[in-house]
């Protein structure tokens, strides 16, 4: 008995190994900045990169393999692997944001600048088991430790009161939100007994349910979901973070947290509340359990978060803020591709994923650099920019416009593919819906650039100069944005080869 | 029969019964003379001196969530130690990774200097105000 079980925990850890490299990451990062921190005071940053380095080679070896590790706690699989990729891809560029950062270099930051890296690794870490975790406890436990760690990213500059203003209130609300979330799950084990999700979704079958109670309990379910993705009526903690952290904690919040959100969600619906004995004679199209109004619920879900999120962002005259809100309404555009209950719709949200990385990264980046040399988050300040720094204002136009969906962007083939999972579905409502959202959303977009080029261009102001090293970076996001745009055919094809979820068609 | 639940609320019922019922058969029964020194609070005979509610030093919390830290290693360690001899040499690497994390936890705490009570308060300087005092040097 106990020797079957040590082979079968060397086994599950042969296959853990991203997430144990990431562990010995974060641990080492801690010790050699408390040996070496005085004197090299980078070197939490190296660390991580080499780390993510190690865990990127591991994970890339996982890729394609599909089995269930730790007793039915984890599962490694192509949609799991897919989203390390994005963790990964997101952290790299965060700490090399941070390396630049302007606020973690002039503010009392700096002293603890080793366990920042610390936290950017840990809440990866976290990201790790939500894309992998298929027991409802371990969803539990994963979001904590993703939550845990980017409420203290969020209020990392311990001088600027509106950094520990946002620190507060994401505890609040996060502390809310998971609270409702456990109760959903409590329920749930009530109903089943179960807490894997392959076993809920078999008693489901096989016993029968109550469907008003477990309709309450997907809706506080739900709520943990939409917090953490910041979908609508959950969506109340993310302008002020994000306007109040460190611009890049918010850049990292918006993306992986965002995505491991989405990650569980989707594996979630898709393994608890699907009947698997009914074919619907669609390839890939999944058939929710009877007397639940799955499909509605998440429609009217994306249909709200869209809106709100744009129409609000029209408002914003802090750029951080109008990301944050623009943020929102793609977390409405990504969940167009979870109604469709379909692979297609699933391989589209991939798809999406992976250029909300590149723009969303981009356009933070760029806001960073301007409020280092500007000193502002205005929208006031980007008046004649683009005479005064005319290859940032370019690549940030760029984002901007890959963001609203235009091509030949990375975002328009994102969008092109949600759009045209919806219509396959024949959800045509969400469809029109989706596309007049991009119209509001390309006055706000648009408005920065406008500032730019046609803001005041005689005001005389002086250059402004980038080192080299930013304009790397720069380029390292944007040749992807605009690449990807117009030959996207690998990207697609890797995208739906990522849709198979262990144990599921 | 009663269902599982329906057992969960007798013992609810049985309990409010218990406490009640007590409460107010004392109050009935019982003389009642009060004095001063009778109603004041209660502090394990000590005079009770200020207002309970008092701000506690913040490192409380720190020394707390420390502590906890090491109980919660202490409740891994029992079921280990006690079926030890069966698992081997797996279990006790597994055991020495474990411990050695939660040693290096310990270690950054105490090389951050969170376990030294009398630590001088740090200077605050804004960041605003650190940047204003700059530009003012400047002018």
């Amino acid at each position: 008995m106990e020797e079957r079980f040590i082979i079968e925990l060397t086994q599950s850890l042969k296959n853990f190994l991203p997430e144990v490299s990431l562990t010995v990451t974060l641990s080492l990062v801690i010790l050699l900045d408390l040996i070496f921190g005085r004197r090299f005071k980078n070197i939490g940053a190296f660390v991580s990169l080499a780390g993510l380095v190690v865990t990127l080679f591991f994970t890339i070896k996982q890729y394609g393999g599909s089995y269930q590790i730790f007793r039915g706690m984890f599962v490694v699989d192509p949609y799991s692997t897919f989203f390390k990729f994005v963790f990964l891809l997101s952290a790299f560029v965060i700490v090399i944001f941070s390396l630049q950062s302007y606020e973690l270099r002039e503010t009392s930051a700096r002293r603890r600048i080793g366990e920042y890296y610390f936290f950017i690794l840990s809440l990866t870490l976290g990201a790790f088991l939500m894309a992998g975790s298929v027991n409802l406890i371990m969803m539990y436990l994963s979001l904590e430790l993703v939550s845990i760690s980017s409420y203290i990213l969020a209020g990392y500059i311990k001088e600027s009161e509106r950094s520990s203003e946002a620190s507060m209130k994401y505890v609040i609300y996060g502390a809310l939100s998971s609270g409702l979330m456990i109760y959903g799950i409590s329920l749930v084990y009530g109903l089943t007994g179960e807490l894997n999700i392959y076993a809920i979704n078999a008693s489901f079958l096989s016993s029968g349910y109550s469907p008003i109670v477990l309709m309450i309990s997907l809706v506080l379910i739900l709520a943990g979901f939409g917090y953490k993705i910041s979908a609508v009526p959950f969506h109340y903690w993310t302008p002020d973070v994000y306007e109040g952290a460190p611009i890049t904690v918010t850049a990292f919040l918006s993306v992986s947290s965002k995505a491991a959100g989405f990650a569980m969600l989707v594996r979630f619906l898709k393994a608890s509340f699907i009947d698997r004995t009914i074919t619907l004679g669609i390839e890939g199209a999944w058939a929710v359990i009877q007397g639940l109004p799955l499909t509605e619920i998440v429609a009217v879900l994306s249909a709200l978060t869209m809106t709100v999120g744009n129409i609000i962002a029209i408002w914003q005259n802090n750029l951080k803020r109008m990301l944050a809100y623009s943020s929102i309404a793609h977390a409405g555009y990504i969940l167009m591709g979870v109604v469709v209950m379909q692979n297609l719709g699933i391989s589209a949200m991939l798809i999406y994923f992976l250029a909300y990385l590149f723009m969303n990264l981009g356009a933070f980046y760029c806001v960073m650099l301007v409020a280092e040399k500007t000193g502002s988050e205005d929208i006031e300040v980007y008046k004649g920019l683009g005479y005064r720094a005319p290859f940032l204002s370019i690549v940030f136009t760029i984002f901007l416009v890959s963001l609203t969906g235009i091509p030949p962007t990375f975002g328009f083939i994102g969008k092109l593919y949600l759009f045209s999972a919806l219509i396959n579905a024949k959800v045509i409502w969400l469809a029109v819906v989706g596309v007049l959202n991009s119209v509001v959303s390309l006055y706000y977009y648009i408005r920065v650039v406008r500032n730019m080029f046609l803001g005041d261009p005689e005001s005389g102001k002086e250059p402004i100069n980038f080192s080299p090293a930013h304009i790397v970076v720069m380029l390292i996001l944007v040749i992807p944005t605009l690449l990807f745009g117009v030959y996207f055919t690998p990207i697609v094809n890797f995208a739906q080869i990522s849709v198979a979820m262990f144990g599921l068609r | 029969m009663l269902s599982e639940f329906a057992k969960v609320l007798l013992f609810l019922i049985i309990g409010v019964i218990f406490v009640a019922g007590g409460l107010i058969t004392n109050r009935l029964i019982r003389p009642h003379k009060p004095n001063p020194e009778k109603s004041t609070i209660y502090e394990c005979g000590e005079e009770p001196i200020g207002n309970p509610w008092v701000k506690f030093n913040i490192r409380f919390y720190t020394v707390a969530l420390i502590f906890l830290i090491f109980e919660v290693e202490v409740v891994f360690l029992f079921p280990w130690a006690v079926i030890y001899k069966e698992l081997g040499l797996f279990a006790f690497i597994e055991m020495v990774v474990f411990l050695l994390i939660l040693i290096l936890g310990y270690v950054y705490a105490w090389a951050k200097g969170d376990l030294e009570w009398d630590k001088p308060k740090p200077k605050y300087l804004g960041f605003e105000r650190e940047k204003r005092e700059i530009e003012e040097v400047q002018a």
